[in-house]
């Protein structure tokens, strides 16, 4: 059976978009796998802890906004050279390039912490058995694991201690990887 | 003689015709020989992280594990949650590098 040219390549590129689906497919699988477990698992710290931010971010917007009516009772108003007063809690209100929350300035560094991670040993946690184990997969090799780890010399000073390769490399993805 | 058991013929073991490998399964069992399907998957992988899909994907699923209750997801309902946006969602560059690739495999093993 002679296929003509143009059979040919019809078929391959059915052929070829079929089998990228089942990529497509397995890759999903994966996916879907791991944040069933990381959830069942309660391996997701920043899960519970969304609750107390959206709570305790509430509750600086409230206070902010209260603080502007009665400055007269806030007794901390420092006064700068210029004369002009500065609130306690910063009250600008903006977006979290990180999550996309509305945060208000006062309350952005713990929520950095929180959203970006701490780099304690319960994040080291998260990242290491969930990712750590796919980045092994995929770095293979060690002569590939050694320039992931020199590329990630920045972040290797957070890796307190317990640093392997494979600590490296996980922070190296570390801000993908985190959920 | 007479039979003392009556019974019918023994039907002839019906065999089942050995369907001719289709192209889509010729070309899967190369495609694992060879290794090229395991470079394939994890190229893709990396690049739906560096693109930021896999983040897209995770968030849905958190948004519905929070829905629903974290005791009441299956795999299964994050897979159906995800398919649909997940395959919509895949960059075109990324999909035509991939498909690039598969065809290469192709046209070099001669297919």
């Amino acid at each position: 059976m002679s296929l003509t040219n143009d059979d040919n390549m019809s078929a391959h590129s059915q052929v070829s978009s079929h089998f990228f689906e089942d990529l497509l497919d397995s890759i999903i699988v994966d996916v879907a796998s791991e944040c069933h477990r990381v959830a069942r698992l309660g391996l997701d710290r920043n899960f519970e802890e969304e609750e107390e931010e959206l709570r305790l971010s509430a509750q600086a917007r409230a206070r902010v906004a209260d603080s502007s009516n009665n400055g007269e009772t806030n007794s901390k108003y420092v006064v700068d050279i210029f004369g002009q007063t500065h609130p306690p809690v910063a009250n600008e209100i903006f977006e979290c390039m990180n999550c996309g929350r509305s945060i208000v300035a006062g309350r952005f560094a713990p929520h950095l912490e929180k959203c970006m991670g701490k780099g304690r040993k319960a994040r080291l946690k998260v990242t290491r058995s969930a990712t750590a184990a796919q980045n092994r997969y995929t770095r293979g090799s060690p002569g590939s694991s050694y320039s992931s780890y020199s590329n990630s010399t920045g972040m290797n000073r957070l890796s307190n201690g317990a640093s392997s390769g494979v600590a490296g490399e996980e922070y190296s993805n570390g801000s993908f990887e985190e959920l | 003689m007479r039979n003392s058991v009556n019974r019918p013929p023994t039907p002839d073991a019906v065999e089942d015709q050995e369907k001719e490998p289709t192209l889509q399964e010729i070309i899967n069992i190369k495609m694992i020989e060879s290794g090229e399907k395991e470079k394939l998957m994890e190229l893709l992988r990396e690049r739906l992280v560096e693109c930021g899909w896999k983040d897209e994907m995770k968030a849905l699923c958190r948004a519905y594990i929070k829905k629903k209750g974290t005791n009441n997801v299956t795999v299964d309902d994050l897979v159906h949650v995800i398919t649909p946006k997940g395959r919509a969602s895949i960059p075109d560059s990324i999909k035509t590098e991939l498909l690039l690739r598969i065809r290469a495999f192709l046209a070099s093993a001669a297919l």
